[in-house]
């Protein structure tokens, strides 16, 4: 088995000069003092309120002084770690190191080898979370998908079971009640062995979403308050989509992703100075036929790059979103606009790229297959970030001496010490002659998939310890097993 | 005369220009007439309030389409005309009954409770006023209750729901069952769209109509009104 790549710094990608970036961070502040934000939860204006901001209570408007955004942006952490339960799968946010990971919340779900869709279940979580931890390219799991035969109250509780059961991969989700949040927290005690030991290596971290333009709701800022007072790891992100809640311009677009989500990184660092936040973008363009939102296409991936680089300016972890396709079949299309988007994030060096596995058609549906097609797509992604090794011993000039004219370096010791770590070997791709293709039935790539996806399913035999089961099941209500 | 002003208005739909600040599609248009003006001009001229309609803003929301069938015109070309022919109708508006012209009716348009997605119910509402529709928005999360209420107060022919969650369009289910319970049911047609919505699940809520995106929702008004 090859090596794993995870945590290599990015950045090569610059799609913004310095000066670019001065001139996004000045418009930045401009419109958080003059233009200000919605702020519709009373408790987060009354947080705002203590740092001085202007308030226009009738229109719930919040304007920051420049230098006020610069303080509590310098609060937040400019790395930390999201842990695995195997310690082996920690995450490092920070710098411009690249890890990858699942997204969501899809509704649905191809049936295995076939293109039709169905609503997804909790039991299709559990084998996708199977799936993920058996998957090296992808670093962390983002729960994906929605179990739609639940009500809401029991969400999310099942959502985070099914994750910290399956994988010792850390576990991100989106939340969607504030009993759900405290309970999943419980959860989480309990699996890391108490509530300081939780704090210590937090195995989980949950996202809540800022919106564009320059609005925090009322339940998503009461939630990110939640959260922040925790002392759990949060991703405000936000979703301008250019033309419909952005101006249609990439540039406009990197702007109001910005300024949205350090709405919520503000508020966390008024509420509970030090939480680590994730500086997030969900960031993208649509479809000019009918503003649809678009989830593969490129200037996706170029928002992301930019936003990455401003979020190394502010020093915050980031959060990007690449990897996805539109397309409803795992064909041409659905690898190149994947492979594009991802690598315009990696490139960048986007410290967690979300979404990165998975999902298509507008980020509806999620496919088992495309787990395992995108795994290789990441893990050639990632051997591009890696990039070019140049020392005495990559350049091989003594070697090269010794093979001399019209030799060869198949036989070298050097070539066996490399080869290993210097090329990526995938798990999909077709590289046979012909003949063999053809003797092995001729299969495309989402029909070799297929079989991965079965030996990986089956041969997982992760699940947590049957004593913290016991005291989860015991005392977390709702839990479907 | 009255042609020439006509065909103002027309050209202007098709250029999307509601005031005479808006730029059109083509150069220069900044300053002249559009076509907020040229109906005002219109009505001081005493041209027909019918002859408005059918021969300024819908035969330039015809031309509008078609570009848009052509790929010539994108979905915001379209709403720029949209906005001008609903701007222009609630000018309109307190004519049409001393003019004897039927209005094409009123709707009501919300995103349930708990939903924050507003953007495809946006779109929506703007196409139903391109259409000559009188569209109410009460915006995103709304309650159940305001929007039954408000159906009792403003007696709209349509009642439109969005919803973008699974865990939120229940709320449409439950909204026509309190249009049921208040005995008002009969007296709307309730169209639901949004992506987990379809057809199937509109079927099964009682709703009268669905909408994939908005030209469906569109049609499916046009179809259920006449
Ligand atoms: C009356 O008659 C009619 C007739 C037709 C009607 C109609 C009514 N309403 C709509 N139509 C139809 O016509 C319109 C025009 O053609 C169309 O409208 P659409 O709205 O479909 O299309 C628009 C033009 C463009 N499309 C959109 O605007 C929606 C795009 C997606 C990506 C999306 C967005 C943008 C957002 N989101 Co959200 N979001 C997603 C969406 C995924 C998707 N591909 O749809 C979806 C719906 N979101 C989801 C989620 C999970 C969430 N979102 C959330 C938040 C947001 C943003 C605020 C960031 C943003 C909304 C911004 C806004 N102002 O609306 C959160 C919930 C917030 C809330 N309480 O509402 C949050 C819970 C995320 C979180 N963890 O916090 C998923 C739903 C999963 C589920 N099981 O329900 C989701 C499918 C994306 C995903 N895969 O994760 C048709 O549906």
């Amino acid at each position: 088995m090859g090596i794993i790549r995870k945590g290599l710094p990015g950045g090569s990608f610059k799609p913004l000069s310095e000066q670019d970036i001065e001139k996004i961070h000045n418009t930045v502040l401009q419109v958080i003092e003059e233009i200000g934000f919605q702020v519709n939860s009373e408790d987060a204006r009354q947080y705002f309120k203590q740092t001085g901001a202007s308030i226009d209570e009738a229109n719930r408007i919040v304007r920051l002084p420049r230098k006020t955004v610069m303080d509590l942006i310098s609060k937040a952490p400019s790395e930390f770690t999201l842990y695995g339960r195997d310690e082996k799968n920690d995450i490092h946010l920070g710098g411009s190191r690249v890890y990858t990971g699942t997204g969501g919340t899809a509704l649905y779900i191809y049936n295995p080898g076939s293109k039709e869709k169905r609503l997804a279940s909790l039991d299709d979580l559990k084998k996708i979370a199977k799936l993920v931890g058996g998957l090296d390219n992808i670093h962390l799991l983002l729960l994906p998908t929605y179990p739609s035969e639940l009500p809401v109250n029991q969400i999310d509780v099942n959502r985070f079971y099914a994750g910290l059961n399956n994988t010792s991969k850390h576990i991100m989700g989106g939340v969607y009640t504030l009993e759900g949040i405290e309970n999943v927290i419980k959860m989480a005690e309990m699996v890391a062995g108490g509530k300081e030991q939780l704090r210590k290596r937090p195995i989980i971290s949950m996202i809540a979403c800022c919106m564009s333009p320059l609005k925090l709701d009322e339940h998503y800022a009461d939630m990110m308050i939640a959260i922040a007072k925790a002392g759990i790891p949060l991703v405000c992100p936000a979703e301008p989509l250019c033309g419909a809640t952005s101006p249609i311009t990439v540039a406009g677009n990197v702007l109001m992703q910005t300024v949205d989500s350090l709405m919520g990184v503000l508020l966390t660092q008024i509420v509970n100075p030090g939480t680590p936040v994730i500086f997030g973008s969900v960031a993208t363009s649509t479809d000019l036929r009918d503003l649809k939102y678009l989830a593969g296409s490129v200037e996706m991936g170029l928002t992301n790059a930019g936003s990455a680089q401003m979020a190394q300016f502010y020093k915050l972890p980031f959060y990007a979103t690449g990897g996805m396709t539109d397309s409803k079949a795992l064909d041409s299309q659905s690898g190149y606009e994947s492979a594009i988007t991802n690598m315009l994030c990696a490139l960048a060096g986007s410290n967690f790229i979300h979404d990165s596995a998975g999902l298509m058609e507008f980020a509806m549906t999620v496919c088992l297959e495309k787990y395992v097609i995108d795994n290789d797509i990441l893990g050639m992604v990632m051997r591009a970030v890696e990039g070019i090794k140049v020392t005495d011993e990559t350049l091989a000039f003594d070697l090269i001496k010794k093979v001399g004219p019209a030799g060869n370096f198949v036989t070298s010791k050097h070539t066996r010490r490399h080869m290993r770590s210097e090329h990526y070997e995938p798990t999909v791709s077709d590289r046979n002659l012909r003949e063999d293709w053809d003797a092995e039935g001729g299969q495309v790539a989402w029909e070799r998939a297929t079989i991965l996806v079965n030996q990986i399913i089956e041969s997982s035999d992760y699940s947590l310890p049957e004593d913290t089961k016991k005291t989860i099941l015991s005392q977390i209500p709702g839990i479907v097993v | 005369m009255s042609q020439d002003i006509l065909a103002l208005i027309k050209e202007n739909v098709v250029q999307g220009r509601i005031n005479k600040e808006d730029e059109g599609m083509d150069e220069g248009m900044e300053g002249t007439p559009a076509v907020m003006e040229l109906v005002q001009q219109a009505l001081t001229d005493g041209i027909d309030v019918q002859k408005i309609i059918n021969e300024g803003l819908t035969s330039g929301m015809d031309i509008v389409g078609q570009k848009f069938e052509e790929k010539e015109y994108y979905i915001p070309d379209m709403l720029a005309s949209a906005e001008a022919v609903g701007a222009a109708m609630e000018m309109l508006e307190p004519h049409l009954a001393s003019s004897g012209v039927e209005p094409k009716g009123k709707i009501l348009i919300a995103t349930v409770k708990g939903d924050l997605h507003d953007i495809g119910k946006n779109i929506v509402s703007i196409l139903l006023r391109g259409a000559g529709y009188l569209v109410k928005d009460l915006g995103n999360d709304i309650d159940d209750q305001t929007i039954v209420d408000a159906v009792k107060e403003e007696q709209p022919q349509f009642l439109g729901l969005s919803a973008l969650l699974t865990s939120t369009m229940m709320h449409m289910k439950d909204i026509i069952k309190s249009l049921n319970d208040a005995g008002i049911r009969d007296n709307v047609k309730v169209i639901v769209g949004g992506a987990p919505v379809s057809e199937q699940f509109a079927n099964d809520i009682g709703a009268d109509g669905f909408g994939a995106d908005g030209f469906q929702a569109v049609s499916i008004v046009q179809s259920l009104g006449s």
